[in-house]
Order: structure tokens, then sequence, then C-alpha cells
């Protein structure tokens, strides 16, 4: 037990010691700047705090992730549901297949002067384009999750005659979580990412407008204060899921369940799971193009 | 292997391959075709009975019309050209700095232990949220939209790169190291080659970026290109041209990721399908 806890400690330390030479660098060096452009990071970390604690960021902060939260919440709904249903039909997974990739391949940045411009500033709009942006993702890797549970695993569910709301529930959504999970993971990121560019584009508040705000006034430290700010939100949420994706599938990390996994935890991997979210991600365009 | 017995059939993990072949490949392209005409049906019949103003939503025809019509002009071509110009500059230096950098670290488990939070945390970030401050310090350039692609495009290549330089097997590792071979010959021939599927990977989810932030770039700043035809389109109440252009940039991300799969399988046909699956 104490040598476990002691190996943690150990590693943790030795992935914390580089973001901290190089903050403590950053520090350092931009403390005497006189530069307009680069303000002391002192002075940025001054920024966010005030501009948490007494100014307008924390208001801009609950606006956006609210939006991040809704889109993202009712494209996971969305997606899981029907990914399930497309998934669960070979054929209707087949016949979907090209329009689902293409839908993928559309940047749905693209997407935001039509929706704001049609449908107004205010939080609704935003919503929808996070959501847009968010089902893609979540929707091919549920389809290719559930697509590929074990056949064995799948016949003798259908064997048993198991009803199919307990078929949902017991066998195909837990089969499919690792993949749903990487799927949400993309989403989450691109939800960020629409969430910035929906609220520079046009929005009253939010963390995207914050900086805008700031930056086409010159106040440069605000500036950078809000774009730090974004980072560590963008950094926090994956941070969350990645909580509730050990909470939830634990038994995933502990052991491989596939051979695939357990061949890449023999070549000396830890299953390191923000890596496996690219190699999923990849899985999940693999499989897209097989079909 | 044509087990089509019409029961959804559930077919083993090498049969998915072989089933496509013969006359499952057919039925399965009218289905794609008939899901197809389904989405436009919807789609007319949305914007016909005026559920969503045409504003927000126009009809197929008007776009397929307005996309046969800008098909034409230089300034359809022109915009592409910017937003591919851009998206290409940024993904070739994040090639070069990638793949080096990642194989390097990917090969000494030390670097990459103490860079693994670094990079977590940097690649995390949303880079279109840096653009006021490189508005700020770089200006409104088509080297800043280069520049913002390079940062979203180098994380996705350098982390394949790594991951791929992980995957040598300890044995090949150890024959390198019986035979003393040099390290940039080693680097060239030996993890390079291995660490290739992985940095294809890489590169297919890069090039889909590439075109996503130039784009995001194009539309919130007055660069040219395709995101800032959407926008300028969409305010002079043309939204038919503004759905014309996203369409556009939806062909431009399936032809990369159909390119690049075309171009993975062509590179690396040397190797054992086994480990593909």
């Amino acid at each position: 037990m104490h040598i476990v806890s002691n190996g943690l400690v150990r590693s943790f330390l030795k992935q914390l010691w580089l973001p901290v030479v190089v903050v403590a660098v950053l520090w350092v060096a931009t403390a005497r700047s006189g530069s307009f452009y680069f303000p002391p990071l002192s002075e940025m970390a001054g920024a966010l705090w005030t501009g948490l604690t007494e100014g307008d960021l924390k208001g801009d902060l609950v606006f956006s992730l609210r939006n991040i939260a809704l889109g993202t919440v009712i494209a996971t709904v969305v997606g899981v549901g029907l990914g399930a249903v497309i998934g669960e039909y070979d054929r209707l997974r087949r016949a979907t297949a090209p329009l689902l990739d293409f839908a993928r391949a559309t940047p749905t940045v693209a997407f935001v002067p039509v929706i704001i411009l049609t449908l107004g500033i205010g939080a609704a709009p935003k919503v929808l384009l996070i959501f847009i942006g968010a089902l893609w993702p979540i929707l091919l890797n549920t389809i290719s999750g559930v697509h590929g549970i074990n056949p064995a695993v799948r016949e003798s569910a259908r064997s048993y005659r198991i009803p199919w709301r307990l078929r949902l529930l017991k066998v195909v959504l837990p089969g499919a979580l690792p993949q749903i999970f990487a799927g949400v993971r993309i989403a989450l990121s691109v939800a960020v990412v629409l969430m910035v560019v929906s609220e520079i584009y046009g929005s009253p508040v939010g963390l995207g407008n914050f900086i805008l705000r700031s930056g086409s006034s010159f106040q440069v430290t605000d500036t950078w204060a809000g774009t730090i700010l974004i980072g560590i939100l963008g950094y926090g949420l994956s941070l969350l899921l990645l909580v509730c994706e050990h909470a939830l599938l634990g038994r995933y990390f502990q052991r491989p369940p596939r051979a695939r996994r357990a061949a890449r935890t023999h070549a000396g991997h830890s299953s390191d799971p923000s890596h496996d979210a690219v190699q999923n991600a990849d899985q999940n365009a693999d499989q897209n193009e097989v079909s | 292997m044509a087990t089509s017995t019409g029961r959804g059939s559930a077919p083993a993990y090498e049969s998915t391959r072989g089933s496509k072949a013969g006359d499952g490949r057919d039925k399965t392209i009218w289905l794609q075709l008939l899901c197809f005409l389904l989405v436009l049906a919807v789609w007319t019949l949305v914007s016909a009975v005026g559920m969503v103003s045409a504003s927000a939503l126009p009809g197929p025809r008007a776009v397929a019309g307005e996309l046969a019509a800008m098909a034409g002009t230089g300034e359809f071509w022109g915009a592409l050209g910017d937003t591919l110009r851009g998206a290409v500059a940024g993904l070739a230096a994040a090639i070069v700095i990638g793949v080096p950098l990642g194989l390097v670290s990917g090969t000494y488990a030390a670097v990459e232990q103490s860079s693994r939070l670094l990079v977590d945390v940097l690649r995390s970030f949303p880079v279109i949220a840096l653009l006021p401050v490189f508005l700020l310090v770089l200006g409104s350039t088509s080297g800043m939209k280069a520049t913002v692609v390079f940062i979203a495009c180098v994380f996705p290549i350098f982390l394949q790169a790594q991951y791929g330089a992980r995957g040598v097997e300890p044995m090949i590792q150890e024959t390198v190291r019986g035979y003393r071979i040099p390290r940039l010959l080693r680097f060239r021939r030996v993890i390079l080659p291995s660490a290739l599927p992985s940095i294809m990977t890489g590169l297919r989810l890069a090039a889909t970026t590439s075109v996503l932030v130039a784009i995001g770039v194009e539309i919130l700043t007055t660069l040219p290109g395709i995101g800032h035809m959407v926008t300028q389109e969409q305010q002079s109440g043309n939204s038919a041209a503004a759905y014309a252009y996203i369409i556009t940039a939806g062909v431009i991300g399936y032809s990369i990721n159909r390119l690049s799969g075309v171009m993975e399988t062509r590179l690396l046909r040397w190797r054992p399908p086994a480990q593909a699956s």
C-alpha cells in the first residue's frame, strides 16, 4: 500500500515539475516586462482574481459555463439515444454512415454567423450551436461503441430473450460506455471552442465577449486573464469528465477488457485515458470508413 | 460472407470487411441514397412549411442553385484557396515541429512523463480563444491565421507521434541497442516507420482541425476565405449562398477524411493487416 502511494506521488511529481518550472520562468521573465502586449504574469493573475471576486468576469463565466453544460447535456442525451438505435440496427447504421460522416466533417463554426445573425445574440442560439457541434462526436462514437460490442455478448442476450429495455441498460449502454465517454470528451472541447467563437461573434456577455471587449479596448492584461481563464475552464472540464469516467468505468481501467488493450498494456503503456481518447476517436473513424 | 439473413445479422469482427463485397454493397448504396433523399425531403418540407425562417434555413433547391452559380466564379475559388492556404501552411508547420518532437519525447520515457501534464493542459486549451490576443500582437494577417492553425494542429500530431514512438516493440528496441545503431538512423529507420500509422491518425485529426480553425478565424476576423464569405453572405441577406459555403466547408472536411484514409492504406501497405484491428 505504501509502495503504491509512493509511486503515485513520484509519478505525479515527475509530471508536475515541468509545468511548475515553465510557470515560474514565465513569472520571472515577465516580471519586469514593459511590453504592452506581454504584461507580467503576476498582473494577469491579479486581474483574473479581481475579475472573479469583484469584477464582472464571474457573470461571464457563469453564462459561458451554463451554455456549455446545457448544450453538451442535450447533445449527450440525443446522441446516445439515437446512437444506440442506429448502432443496434446494422442496416440503419450502414445506410446513415455517409450522411453522418459528412455532418461530422462539416465545421460547426461555419454555422455561427448564420445562426447568430438570424436567431439573435441571446443564450439560446449559443446552446443550439453547442448542441449541433457536440452532437456528432457523441452520436458517432455511440454508434461505433454499440456496434463494437462483442457479437457473442449480443447473441447470448438475444438467445436469452432479454427484454429490450434491460438489454439497453445492462448490455448495450455499458458496453458502449468507454466509446461514449471518448465522444463526450471530444464534444466538450468542441463545445468550448463554439462557446468562444459564438461569444466573440455576437454576445453581450460571456468569456468570449470578455476577451473581445478587453482586447478591443486595449486592456491587454484583462485579455490575457480571460484567455487564461478559458484555458483553465477547458482543462477543468476535461478533468471533471475524467473523474466521472474513472468513477463509472473503474473496471475498465483496472483490467483490460479487450485483447487490444491487453496488447497495449503489455507493450509497457499504462492505460492512459487521454491517449485512449485520440486512439478511440481514430478507431471510430476507422470503423466508419469500413462501413 | 453474404450473411444477409435479414435479422440484423451480427457479423464477427473479421467479416465486417468481407460482408460489404457482393450484392450486400449494392443494397447498402441504395439505402444510403434513400437516406440522403429522406434528409433532403425533410429539409425541403421544413423550409417550405415555414417552420424556420428562410434566412435561418433556406430550401435545398435555393442552396443548390447558389452552389452551382458560385462554382463558376473566381470569388468562390479565391475564398477556397485562401482557406486552404492558411490551413495547409499551419498544418505543414505543425508536422515539421510536431513529428520530431513527438518521436523524441516518445522514445525517452523521462521526457514523455515530464511533459505529459504540460502538454495535457496546453492541448485542452481552445486555441481560438487566443484570437483576441493574437489580433493585438500579430494583427489581422494571413500569417496570424496560419499561426493559430499551427497551434491547433501541433498537439494531435505531437501526441500521436509520441504514442507511436512509445509503441515500438521492446524486442526491436533491444535489437537496435544491441547492434549499436546510430541514433539518427534509429529514428529514421526504426522509430519513424513504426510510429507512422499513429502519425497518420494524428495527421488526419489535424487536417480536419486545420480547416475548421482556419474557417473559425475567418469568421471572427476580416481575413478572406470561406468563413468570411459565410459571414458576408449572411449579412447581406443571401443565406442560400451562406449555406452553399457551409456545404463547401463540409465537402472539404469530408474529402480530407476520405483522402487521408486512402493515403493511410497506401502508405501503410507494407504493414501486416493484423495490426489494424
